[in-house]
């Protein structure tokens, strides 16, 4: 379609007054916030390690899954976390204790740098041993430092043996009574 | 003989290959263009980059890591991979899932629409290079993350789902804190129109650029967002309501080419921004009524097995129609699990869509077709 | 001896400098210490203001850890920047043109105006001598980029030489507006024609003028490629053209050759329509009874910047909130709407100051 001279110098002028306005407009959007005017529009940066303004652990929401933290003492070695664990980051080596319903746990180590916090292995844990920490700096210089060792230590023959004669001992006392 | 007579001006096609990594690609693909001058002449797609194998790992872990692992189809959104493969072993199994789990599950994919819509804005604002708009913006997404550790306690890969429910119940103030963000979010709104949306600069940068015609969406099999600002109607939470969408008042947004032609660059980001609110007036209705009662269906404890049978279930996602076909032999390990993701049906539209447009909008039209090549690679 | 040096002269006096030296010694030192005493500086400072306001622009904080409030963000950046260099790769054609074209430009350094005083040279034709800054950037910048074997830098080159070409001519036009109203094209012709009131500025004097104002900032925008009309360095599609393959010391390098040109051509629109270097009669006339010549040119360097950061300012602010424009859509916008109105404020300004001389 052709226009007539006047049309085409009115949409000729419509058009550059309608980028001007536009333009303006967005500056002037954003001129509140160099004043930071209300509570919308502080700034939202927050220095990192710095302990007055950035976030500490106690802020984080309760659920919050941080580094993962077993507490060996009530771990039964069950290797229920071993398995449902669908990056394969756990590794957990245990055998027979001193008492027949206390379980050695040898190895128990998490490797956070296969580790996606899914929270799989909290949720199945059923002694309640393995939880979620508040603690988020997991930073490390090599890989092989992001690997999280909770075992008891590996146990030595003389030792298995011992063990091996107190159970026995208790077995025979439980069969007495 | 050579035939072919000396030109004194001639001019060739310039190749030039982009990627896998480059600030115009929304994530790692390649690109192989033919230029003639600044016109892209030719285009070849080439993804693959972010390949996981995620259908296999599904099949080698257990079913409740397959969970874990549809978490990861999609990083940006990550219910919706979840939820997929949910809603089918549901219906292998015939779980029956409590109303109050259902409603959860809706609070969290329309607020993680929300953040996928919010991010597409993002790339889109980056690809056009209007910094400003791309800080506010990842700024208010923050705090939907923020919600998302509020609840499941993570800001990615939130992991949340179970077959038969969710994880855990909302916790105290939830609620309240959604309907805080969504308050915020339409102040903000309202600040991305001024200074960006309807800017004279994003006009001319994505108006008429980059149409996306109907035939194209029919051929490629494009769903979503990108096939509504075409101006094809159709939205799986309407056309077949899961979850309990049926009893939720929202509306179908669909291009309008008000800026521009049906379909272009900015009507796909338009009807994004619309979305964002009918999202929003859905999370207003259902936080008024979510029901009483358990969170996850009981009877699913740790020893359940799902039964042998196949399903398969379609999901409306923030890019498109996610849907997933899991196999189960009544082991302890899915047999076979496979996801259509919409992203692949966008990637075919990408050749014929950037033939004829110019090297700088090849990152406005890429960034506006919201390509998800973690979803499309898995 | 050239009277327009006289302000090296008393500098040297005061650092007990022989003052018989040839007349080319002294300008040398001028551009010596114009460089190192005003120009870097400048970058140093305006470097920090623009970090500083887009980050308070997009809610973040900006630099703030190199010293209190970052201020010693720039030194960092400059020792950073020096310390990365390419090991392997010596391109010769590449450090030619980015040698040629920093040279090049520095050499308009002479023609800077800084001041009633600090004039080295003030010809009839000196306003328009300013334009070999950007002429020559553009030039540099193209045949850099065409010397560089990448897409990138082929594009990157030709769409600044398209840009430039087709900014210059309405810059120019708009220059031919102020000439009309001041009567010359001398700077201090061009600087007394004006006053200290916002009033008595050139861009206020009429509404013609003001046009012209507009026109010529833009123009220089698009001339020089600085944001937001710098589609031939866009950084989304083409990883920023022809710096796309600089980095360390040359990135640089060639970084400041930018800043020079924008901080030039701010430096040449403030005298040109912003009031130049004017201070209050009564100061002016106090300073000059006290003979206290070097602190005159040094308030009126001062006021001088302090209108160029501000106008600098203005322009990152509009850059940093709207979008990056499109290189095809900048010529357009020069051809069809810049030069229009630029003939437009040309045809005004004329008819204006016939009027008056009427």
């Amino acid at each position: 379609m052709r226009y007539s001279v006047f049309t085409q110098v009115g949409i000729y002028v419509r058009e550059v007054s309608s980028g001007a306005r536009s333009i303006l407009e967005s500056c002037l959007t954003a001129f509140p916030y160099l004043f930071r005017w209300g509570d919308l529009r502080k700034e939202v940066t927050e220095g990192y390690p710095d302990p007055v303004s950035s976030k500490m652990a106690d802020d984080l929401p309760p659920r919050s899954r941080g580094l993962l933290f077993n507490d060996i003492d009530r771990c039964t070695g069950c290797k229920e976390c071993e398995v449902v664990c669908p990056s394969q980051c756990i590794r957990v080596e245990d055998e027979p204790g001193a008492e027949a319903a206390k379980i050695w746990v040898s190895v128990f180590d998490i490797d956070f740098a296969r580790c996606t916090f899914c929270g799989l292995c909290v949720d199945g844990c059923q002694p309640g041993s393995l939880v979620h920490t508040r603690q988020y700096e997991g930073a490390a210089y090599s890989v092989s430092d992001l690997v999280a060792s909770f075992g008891r230590g590996q146990v030595t023959p003389e030792q298995r043996a011992k063990w091996a004669a107190l159970r026995q001992v208790s077995d025979g006392e439980e069969a007495l009574l | 003989m050579n035939s072919i007579p000396d030109e004194p001006f001639r001019t060739d096609l310039t190749t030039w290959e982009i990627g896998p990594y480059h600030g115009s690609l929304p994530a790692p693909m390649r690109l192989r263009l033919s230029l003639d001058g600044e016109i892209i002449a030719r285009c070849q797609v080439e993804t693959g980059f972010l390949h996981r194998g995620l259908e296999k790992a599904c099949e080698l872990h257990s079913w409740k890591a397959a969970v874990s692992y549809a978490d990861h189809l999609d990083p940006e959104s990550a219910v919706f991979g979840e939820l997929v493969l949910c809603l089918a072993v549901e219906e292998i199994g015939e779980i029956s899932v409590p109303a109050r789990a259902q409603f959860i599950r809706i609070i969290l994919s329309e607020l993680t629409r929300i953040s996928a819509h919010l991010a597409f804005i993002v790339r889109m604002a980056k690809a056009v290079g209007s910094e400003t708009v791309v800080h506010y913006v990842l700024r208010d997404r923050e705090r939907i993350l923020d919600l998302f550790e509020l609840l499941t306690g993570a800001r990615f890969s939130i992991n949340f789902l179970r077959f038969g429910g969710v994880r855990a119940d909302v916790t105290d103030g939830f609620i309240e804190r959604v309907l805080e963000v969504c308050e915020m979010i339409r102040i903000r709104m309202k600040e991305y129109n001024d200074i960006f949306t309807f800017n004279h600069g994003f006009l001319k940068r994505s108006a008429f650029v980059g149409i996306l015609p109907l035939n194209l969406v029919r051929t490629c099999g494009i769903t979503g967002p990108n096939a509504r600002a075409s101006g094809v109607s159709l939205d799986l939470r309407k056309d077949s309501p899961y979850l309990g969408y049926e009893g939720l008042e929202f509306q179908v947004p669909l291009g309008l080419g008000e800026e521009g032609a049906v379909g272009d660059s900015h009507d796909r980001f338009l009807l994004r921004l619309r979305e964002v609110s009918q999202s929003m007036e859905i999370l207003k209705q259902i936080t008024e009524r979510v029901p009483s009662g358990d969170f996850i269906n009981q009877k699913i404890d740790k020893e359940y097995v799902v039964p042998p049978g196949e399903a398969y279930s379609r999901i409306e996602s923030s890019r498109g129609l996610l849907g997933c076909h899991v196999v189960s032999d009544g082991k302890l390990r899915p047999s076979r699990v496979q996801f259509r993701t919409p992203t692949t049906s966008h990637l075919m539209a990408v050749p014929p869509l950037l033939t004829g447009v110019r090297i700088e909008d090849l990152p406005v039209v890429l960034a506006s077709l919201d390509l998800g090549i973690a979803e499309a690679d898995r | 001896m050239n009277s327009q040096y006289l302000w090296t002269i008393s500098w040297c006096d005061a650092l007990g400098i022989s003052t018989q030296l040839s007349g080319w010694v002294y300008s040398l030192m001028a551009l010596i210490c114009t460089f190192f005493f005003v120009v870097a500086p400048c970058g140093a400072v305006m470097s920090y203001l623009d970090r500083k306001l887009s980050a308070d622009l997009q809610a973040r904080v900006g630099p703030n850890r190199a010293g209190p409030g970052g201020i010693f963000q720039p030194f960092a950046d400059i020792l950073k920047l020096l310390q990365k260099d390419s090991q392997e790769r010596w391109d010769w054609r590449e450090n030619f043109w980015l040698s040629m074209h920093t040279m090049a430009l520095y050499s308009t350094l002479a023609v800077l105006p800084l001041g009633s005083a600090a004039l080295l040279v003030d010809t009839e034709m000196t306003a328009f001598l300013p334009f070999w800054s950007a002429l020559v950037l553009a030039l540099g910048t193209m045949l850099l980029g065409l010397s560089q074997d990448s897409v990138p830098g082929w594009f990157g080159g030709i769409r600044v030489a398209a840009q430039s070409l087709a900014g210059s001519f309405s810059a120019l036009i708009a220059l031919l507006c102020v000439g009309v109203r001041s009567g010359g094209f001398r700077w201090s012709v061009l600087a007394n024609s004006q006053g200290f009131a916002p009033w008595s500025w050139a861009m206020f004097s009429n509404p013609f003028q003001l046009v012209a104002f507009f026109v010529f900032v833009m123009s220089g925008l698009v001339l020089l490629a600085i944001p937001p009309l710098d589609g031939g360095l866009s950084m989304s599609d083409i990883h920023g053209g022809v710096s796309s393959h600089l980095f360390g010391r040359r990135l640089s390098l060639f970084r400041f050759g930018r800043f020079y040109g924008f901080f030039n051509w701010s430096v040449i629109t403030v005298v040109l329509f912003l009031g130049a270097w004017r201070l209050p009669k009564e100061i002016t006339e106090a300073l000059v009874k006290v003979e206290a010549k070097g602190l005159l040119s040094f308030i009126e360097l001062i006021w001088l910047l302090i209108k160029t950061f501000f106008l600098m300012l203005l322009i990152v602010w509009v850059a940093r909130v709207t979008t990056r424009c499109r290189v095809d859509q900048i010529t357009d916008f020069t051809w069809k709407v810049l030069s229009p109105f630029s003939l437009f404020a040309l045809l005004g300004a004329s008819l204006w100051a016939g009027w008056k001389a009427y």
